[in-house]
């Protein structure tokens, strides 16, 4: 009975045994999915890399498994896979691979998990927009592509080779439109156009005890515009802006934008270095709406700032107008001060129409007596000439 | 009476234009519009994401693309420029560690950055145009310029030897579609 107890009990622990090393092992600390999907073609090479340790380091300890079968990788009887460096191999790589595979990164005192999926697909024109890499040309500037993802199978490769295709034709070292640099992975094009858009392919050999894989990699060429954009000018406000406190005031800050073409600029205003609406969260300063609008094919916006009203602490503060678009950068500061000159003048309207008034009256009455006078005298000299012209009259008559 | 008539149309224009105005771009609208999102891809036609909490570099295909981390730019002033991700969650920023700079990736409210000027120098980076690609520097670190490893998925970092062939510190800075 006793033997037979101790049997049980023995067995027991022998079947629990590497289940406990299992759960030993699911103890490791999962950092979740990594994001970056693999996607390649069979009959390829493919190297799965840990995104936990990227770089392997020799105190690591990586091992793998896959998902679905829970199964460690490489199995017993499997050859086209082993872990070389911390990284899994696949060579070469079939369709039933696909699949998520789980990295397990010990060291002496931490235990991490991480998983990635792969999918290997048919190699075939219809995969193509599944596993291509988009790559980016400036027109009529010259741009770079690069056979992506290789660095696996380039290290200590001195005579390294990338065959380049456009639409699956290849393109030959002595075209003129692209050179293919020896010894990287990269090709130079020349002055891009238009027609230099499309899918491309790069690819070289690898050779793994005497047997030769194809690894090819596929790039969809995306042809960019340049980015051509008139520089935005600040057009006012002046430096000094007038005002009376307990009024309200608005300075528009206004913007030319160019010609036809208009950029796409940003216009804002600060109060001493601080945005409008953080500076003054009462609402007493404001940013008005923005304005878009054309003069003779000018293009202008304008942002006006609005104080309602003016207060003493205006004429102590920095406002700035600013503009961006794209990369460029304009302000330009402007101050607020009191309109002293405008409170004389309200004294001084009335008083000088009082004055005018006052003088008008007194010339009127002035002129009006002189001109009395002087009546009076034409009046005698006119009689005097009349008088005098008679005697003559009379002779000449007689 | 022509006076008041005036300044009664003046009244209804400006209750017009005040009514606009909050349906058209209000405060916290205008201050996003101060953003402006970027594509940036190095020379080597690698692009950035994000993997364990690092901004990475590598190559993306099809579906993975939508892991692109676009550059949200705030432009402090000519040439400065505040760098973040995550529509303006996380800024990149410079620190000093031992004698290397390390590019950090920091949850700040960016705005108010521009009122203490010491804090925002970590942040700051300046941009040079250099035909049609751009370099960062860091203002805080004068010569440490942004860079990723000539291979993929490593790290973006900052490095004091822009002419190292290792090192890519030239990027296709573009402009996206406005906000």
């Amino acid at each position: 009975m006793l033997i037979l107890y101790v049997m049980i009990v023995g067995a027991a622990a022998f079947t629990i045994q590497p289940e406990e090393h299992t759960v030993a092992a699911r103890n490791c600390q999962f950092r979740g999915k990594h994001f970056k999907k693999y996607f390649r073609v069979e009959e390829e090479p493919v190297v799965l890399r840990c995104p936990q340790a990227r770089s392997a380091s020799p105190h690591l300890n990586i091992m793998w498994h896959k998902n679905d079968s829970g199964r460690l990788v490489p199995g017993d009887e499997e050859t086209r896979m082993w872990v070389q460096d911390g990284a899994l191999w696949i060579l070469p790589a079939l369709q039933r691979d696909s699949g998520t595979y789980i990295c397990t990164v010990r060291n002496a005192s931490a235990c991490d998990e991480m998983s990635t999926d792969l999918k290997v697909f048919e190699n075939t024109e219809a995969s193509l927009p599944f596993i291509s890499y988009l790559q980016i040309l400036t027109l009529s500037s010259s741009g770079l592509l690069v056979c992506p993802e290789l660095s696996d199978f380039t290290h200590n490769k001195t005579d390294l080779n990338i065959q380049w295709y456009k639409d699956f034709a290849p393109l030959d070292q002595d075209n003129r439109k692209s050179l293919s640099l020896g010894g990287t992975t990269h090709l130079f094009i020349y002055n891009v156009s238009v027609e230099d858009a499309g899918y491309y392919s790069c690819g070289m050999i690898f050779s793994h005890n005497g047997t030769r894989y194809n690894i090819t990699r596929n790039i969809k060429v995306r042809v960019n515009q340049k980015e051509e954009e008139p520089i935005p000018v600040i057009v006012s406000p002046h430096q000094t802006i007038l005002a009376s406190l307990g009024s309200r005031l608005t300075i528009p800050c206004k913007v030319f934008l160019g010609i036809g073409t208009k950029s796409i600029s940003v216009v804002w205003w600060t109060a001493n270095g601080t945005t409008i609406d953080s500076a003054y969260p009462s609402g007493r300063v404001t940013e008005g709406p923005e304005k878009e609008y054309s003069e003779n094919n000018e293009n202008y916006v304008e942002v006006p700032l609005v104080f309602d009203p003016v207060i003493r602490e205006d004429l102590n503060t920095d406002f700035e107008c600013t503009v961006t678009n794209r990369m460029s950068f304009q302000t330009l500061h402007t101050m607020v001060k009191e309109a002293s000159t405008f409170s004389w003048r309200i004294v001084l309207a009335p008083l000088s129409l009082v004055l005018l008034v006052l003088g008008g009256i007194y010339m009127h009455r002035r002129y009006k007596h002189r001109a009395g006078k002087s009546y009076g005298l034409t009046t005698v000299k006119l009689a005097m000439k009349i008088f005098k012209s008679h005697p003559i009259k009379i002779k000449e008559i007689k | 009476m022509e006076m008041f008539r005036c300044s009664l149309s003046h009244l209804i224009s400006l209750i017009f234009l005040l009514f606009h105005s909050e349906a058209a771009c209000g405060p916290t609208r205008r201050r996003l519009c101060k953003m402006r999102t970027f594509r940036i891809w190095d020379v080597n036609q690698k692009v950035f994401y994000v993997s364990n909490n690092q901004l990475v570099a590598g190559y993306l295909q099809a579906a993975n693309a939508k892991l692109e981390e676009k550059i949200e730019v705030m432009l402090t002033e000519s040439n400065n420029a505040f760098l973040g991700i995550h529509g303006g969650k996380l800024w990149l920023s410079c620190v000093k560690s031992g004698d290397k700079i390390r590019l950090q990736l920091e949850e700040v409210d960016i705005t108010d950055m521009g009122k203490n000027k010491e804090q925002a120098k970590r942040f700051t980076f300046i941009h040079s145009q250099n035909g049609s690609t751009t370099s960062f520097e860091s203002a805080d670190n004068p010569g440490w310029f942004l860079c990723t490893e000539s291979e993929g998925d490593m790290p973006v970092s900052l490095t004091n030897k822009p002419r190292d062939a290792t090192k890519v510190t030239q990027f296709y800075f573009q402009m996206e579609p406005q906000c």
